[in-house]
C-alpha cells in the first residue's frame, strides 16, 4: 500500500475502480432489499446477492483466497442453513406481513450505528492509502496465510477456542434435550411438517454444524 | 460376516459380472420371439367340428363368445324313416377385448372345434375390431401348430391307449384263434397218424 | 490480439466440454446401466445402438410446454435451473487437463474456488424446492439442504488434506507437486472426497433428496421441458466435475506411467472416464440410503476418516520435510 500519490486521482478512475464502485452499489442495494422485502425467502436470496457482491469486491482487491472463502462459507453454507431453517418454518410464497416487528426503528438505529462504527474504523485505518493492484497480489493465499499465522496467530487461536466451545456446547445441548424429553426433537407448530426422518435426524447435526462455524 | 465391506464388494461384483453376460432383452419387432409350444395367442375355430352345443359360450367366464344358429331338417336317411334335425352355425364370434385367455372354452369343447394358436399380433386401433368373426377365427385355425411331441416316458394319450387296448385284444384273440386252429390241425394230423399206425399194425 | 484469441479459444473449449461430456456420460449411463441389469438400453435413436438417444431426449424436452405452477414463486422458479447449472460451468474453467498451461484459467486458490462454487449449485435445488409450491418439492429441498450441510464438511477436509500435502491451493500447483506414492498416502481422503461428492450431487445411493418412490422427484417435481433438462444436465455436468476433480486431487491428473508430455490429457481423460464409470456402477449396485443412514454415514464415518487423513498427512509431511 502506498499513499495516494498524485498519479491516483479521484477524477480519473480506472476500470477496476469503476467496477468496484458499481459492484459496491449493487451489494448495498441487495443488502437494503434483504432487510426491507416482505418475502422471507426472497430476503435470504437477496442476501446471497449481497454476500456474492462482497466476494466480488474481494476479488477486485486481489484478495482471491478471502473471496472464495466468502463464497464457500457464506453463500455455500450459511445461506443454505438459513434456507433450511426457513423451509422448516411456515414461510409462505408471497408476502408475510406479520413478519414485520415493532422494533424496526430500533433495529434501524442499531444498524446505522454499527455501520457508522465500521465505516469510521475502516476510513480511519486506511485513510488515503492506495492498494497497488498491478504489482504482486497482496491478497494471495500465501500472503494471507503468512500474515494470519505470523501476526495474527493469537486471535486466530482464540477464535478457534471460541468455536470449539460453541461446538461442545451444541453437542451438550442436543444431548441433554434427548434425555429430558425422549421425543423432544420434533419441533412443535411447524407449518411444513417435514419428513420425521429428515427433520429429526438433521436437527442435532445442523446444530453441531452451526457450532463449527 | 467376514471383512467389513465385503458385502459392498460382492454387490459391485454382481453388477459387473452381469454386464459381461449376454443380455436377455427380446428385440421383438426386429426379431420374432421364440414362443413356448403351447402359447396362448389367439383361439382358432374348426367349424366343421362345431355342433352348436353352446358349451363354450356358457362356460366362458367373460361371456365373450357369441353363437347364433338355426335348425335345419335333414331328409330321412332311409326311405320311410323319420326326418332328422340339426343345428347350423350362423355366427361364431369371440370378443378378444373381453377374453382373458383362460382356455376354458377349448377345454370344454366336446368335439375339438376350438384350438389355441400362438399368433399374437392382432392389435387393433378400434376396439370393435377385436371381435373376431367366424371367418377370421377360421383363418386362425390354419396357424394352429401340430401338437407337440410327448415327453419321453410320458403317459400315453387316453384315446391311443384305448385303441391300443382294443388292438391288443383283437390281436390276442386272433392269436388265440390261430393257435386253436393250429392245434386242431395238429390233432387232426395226429389222428391221421394214429389211424395210419393202427392200419399198419393191423 | 493472440491473447484475446487464446482466451476465447479456451472458453470455447471449456464450453464444448461442458456441453459434450455430460451427454457422453449420460449415454454411457444408459448403456452401462442397461447391460448391468441384463438389458440392452436404447437401441433406435441414431441407428447404431441408440447413440443419439440423449440428443433425441433434448429435442423432446425442447418441444415441451414450459409450465410454471399457478401457486409458484415465478421468478425464483424460473431462475433455479440456471443457478443449478452455471456453477459447474465455472468450475470446469479451473480444472487442469494437462501439464503446463493446459487449463482454462489457473487460479491461486483453485481448490477453494472449485469447492465454493460447487456448493453454490445446491442453491438452485433449494430455490426450486421452495418456489414450486409443492410439498414433495419442499421435502426434497429440505433433504438437499440437510445433505449438503452434512457432506460438504468431509469433502472440504479431504481436499484440505491434499492441499496440505502439496503446500498449495492451486490445482496445477498440486499436480506439479504430485508423486505416485501420494495415491496410497491420500487414498482414504480420496474415498471420502468421492463419496461426499456423490452425496452432494445427489447421485444414488445418496439420492434421498430426489427419492422417486417417496417424493416423486424431490425439488424438481414441478419442472418440465427445458428447465427440467437443465437440472438433469447439471447433474451430469456435476459428475464430470466431480470425477475430474477427484482425478486431479487424488489420482495425479495428467501424470501417468509414461508419455507425460504429449499424452497428459489422455491420462486425465482416462481417469475421469473410469471414475465416471464407477459413479454409474455404484448407482446400479446399491440401494438408496435412508435419510438417517445418510446423516450417520457423514457425521460418524466420513468426517472422522477425513480428520484422520489430515492427521496422517500432517505427520508424514513433517517427517519428510
Amino acid at each position: 500500500m502506498t499513499l495516494a500519490a498524485a498519479s491516483h486521482g479521484f477524477l480519473t478512475p480506472s476500470g477496476v475502480e469503476i467496477a468496484f464502485l458499481l459492484v459496491g452499489l449493487v451489494t448495498l442495494g441487495a443488502a437494503v432489499v434483504t432487510v426491507t422485502t416482505k418475502q422471507l425467502v426472497h430476503a435470504a436470496l437477496w442476501l446471497v446477492v449481497a454476500l456474492g457482491g462482497i466476494a466480488v469486491e474481494y476479488l477486485l482487491l486481489t484478495a482471491e483466497f478471502i473471496a472464495w472463502v466468502q463464497v464457500l462459507i457464506y453463500v455455500g453454507s450459511v445461506v443454505v442453513l438459513l434456507l433450511f431453517g426457513l423451509m422448516l418454518t411456515k414461510a409462505p410464497i408471497g408476502r408475510s406481513p406479520d413478519a414485520d416487528s415493532g422494533n424496526r426503528w430500533a433495529a434501524l438505529l442499531v444498524a446505522l450505528a454499527s455501520a457508522a462504527v465500521l465505516v469510521w474504523v475502516v476510513v480511519d485505518a486506511f485513510r488515503a492509502s492506495w492498494i497497488d493492484l498491478d504489482g504482486a497480489a497482496q491478497g494471495s493465499t500465501e500472503v494471507s496465510g503468512r500474515s494470519l499465522f505470523q501476526h495474527w496467530v493469537l486471535p486466530f487461536e482464540a477464535l478457534s477456542v471460541l468455536l470449539l466451545a460453541a461446538l461442545v456446547g451444541a453437542i451438550v445441548l442436543s444431548r441433554r434435550g434427548g434425555e429430558d424429553t425422549p421425543d423432544g426433537r420434533a419441533v412443535p407448530g411447524n407449518g411444513h411438517a417435514a419428513a420425521p426422518g429428515a427433520a429429526a435426524s438433521t436437527g442435532p447435526d445442523s446444530a453441531r454444524r452451526e457450532g463449527q462455524r | 460376516m467376514g471383512i467389513p465391506g465385503s458385502g459392498l464388494a460382492k454387490g459391485l461384483a454382481v453388477t459387473l459380472r452381469t454386464m459381461t453376460k449376454r443380455t436377455v432383452t427380446e428385440q421383438y419387432p426386429d426379431v420374432q420371439p421364440e414362443l413356448a409350444p403351447r402359447t396362448r395367442g389367439v383361439i382358432g375355430l374348426f367349424e366343421e367340428n362345431c355342433t352348436v352345443c353352446m358349451l363354450c359360450a356358457r362356460e366362458c367366464p367373460d361371456w365373450c363368445i357369441y353363437i347364433d344358429s338355426h335348425k335345419e331338417t335333414v331328409p330321412p336317411a332311409a326311405p320311410g324313416g323319420r326326418e332328422r334335425s340339426r343345428n347350423v352355425l350362423d355366427r361364431f364370434a369371440i370378443d378378444f377385448s373381453l377374453c382373458m385367455y383362460c382356455g376354458i372354452c377349448i377345454e370344454v369343447c366336446p368335439f375339438d372345434a376350438l384350438f389355441w394358436s400362438p399368433e399374437f399380433e392382432y392389435a387393433e386401433t378400434d376396439i370393435h375390431e377385436l371381435t373376431h368373426e367366424r371367418d377370421k377365427l377360421r383363418e386362425w385355425m390354419w396357424t394352429v401348430p401340430e401338437p407337440p411331441a410327448l415327453d419321453p416316458g410320458a403317459e400315453q394319450p387316453k384315446e391311443i391307449g384305448a385303441a391300443q387296448k382294443a388292438a391288443d385284444k383283437l390281436a390276442a384273440q386272433q392269436a388265440k384263434e390261430a393257435e386253436e386252429a393250429r392245434q386242431a390241425a395238429a390233432e387232426q394230423a395226429g389222428t391221421d397218424q394214429r389211424t395210419k399206425d393202427a392200419g399198419e399194425e393191423a | 490480439m493472440s491473447d484475446t484469441l487464446a482466451i476465447v479459444l479456451r472458453v470455447l473449449a471449456v464450453f464444448v466440454v461442458f456441453l459434450v461430456f455430460p451427454l457422453v456420460i449420460g449415454q454411457t449411463e444408459h448403456k452401462v446401466m442397461a447391460h448391468m441389469q441384463g438389458r440392452l438400453g436404447p437401441m433406435y435413436a441414431g441407428g447404431f445402438h441408440g447413440w443419439a438417444q440423449l440428443v433425441a431426449d433434448g429435442v423432446k424436452f425442447a418441444q415441451k410446454e414450459d409450465i410454471v405452477p399457478a401457486g409458484a414463486d415465478r421468478k425464483i422458479f424460473q431462475l433455479a435451473p440456471a443457478i443449478a447449472l452455471l456453477p459447474y460451468l465455472l468450475v470446469l474453467i479451473a480444472i487442469p487437463v494437462g501439464p503446463g498451461n493446459a487449463v482454462g484459467q489457473a487460479l491461486d486458490a483453485g481448490v477453494f474456488f472449485v469447492l465454493a462454487v460447487m456448493g453454490v449449485g445446491v442453491l438452485g435445488s433449494l430455490m426450486a424446492g421452495w418456489a414450486s409450491a409443492n410439498k414433495f418439492s419442499l421435502l426434497g429441498g429440505l433433504r438437499t439442504a440437510a445433505q449438503l450441510l452434512a457432506y460438504e464438511l468431509p469433502m472440504l477436509l479431504a481436499a484440505a488434506s491434499v492441499a496440505m500435502a502439496a503446500g498449495t491451493l492451486s490445482l496445477p500447483g498440486i499436480l506439479d507437486a504430485f508423486h505416485w506414492w501420494w495415491v496410497p498416502w491420500q487414498i482414504v481422503g480420496g474415498l471420502v472426497f468421492f463419496t461426499a461428492g456423490l452425496a452432494e450431487l445427489q447421485r444414488p445411493p445418496f439420492d434421498m433428496p430426489v427419492a422417486d418412490s417417496e417424493i416423486i422427484f424431490g425439488a424438481y417435481t414441478e419442472y418440465t421441458g427445458l428447465r427440467f433438462a437443465l437440472f438433469l444436465l447439471a447433474e451430469y455436468a456435476g459428475i464430470v466435475v466431480l470425477c475430474a476433480l477427484t482425478a486431479v486431487l487424488f489420482l495425479g491428473g495428467w501424470h501417468g506411467p509414461f508419455g507425460a508430455d504429449g499424452l497428459g490429457w489422455l491420462w486425465m481423460l482416462l481417469k475421469t472416464v473410469v471414475l465416471a464409470f464407477v459413479v454409474i456402477w455404484l448407482r446400479v449396485s446399491y440401494p438408496r440410503l435412508r435419510e438417517d443412514q445418510l446423516q450417520k454415514l457423514a457425521w460418524t464415518c466420513l468426517i472422522p476418516l477425513a480428520l484422520a487423513q489430515i492427521a496422517l498427512t500432517g505427520v508424514i509431511k513433517v517427517v519428510i520435510s
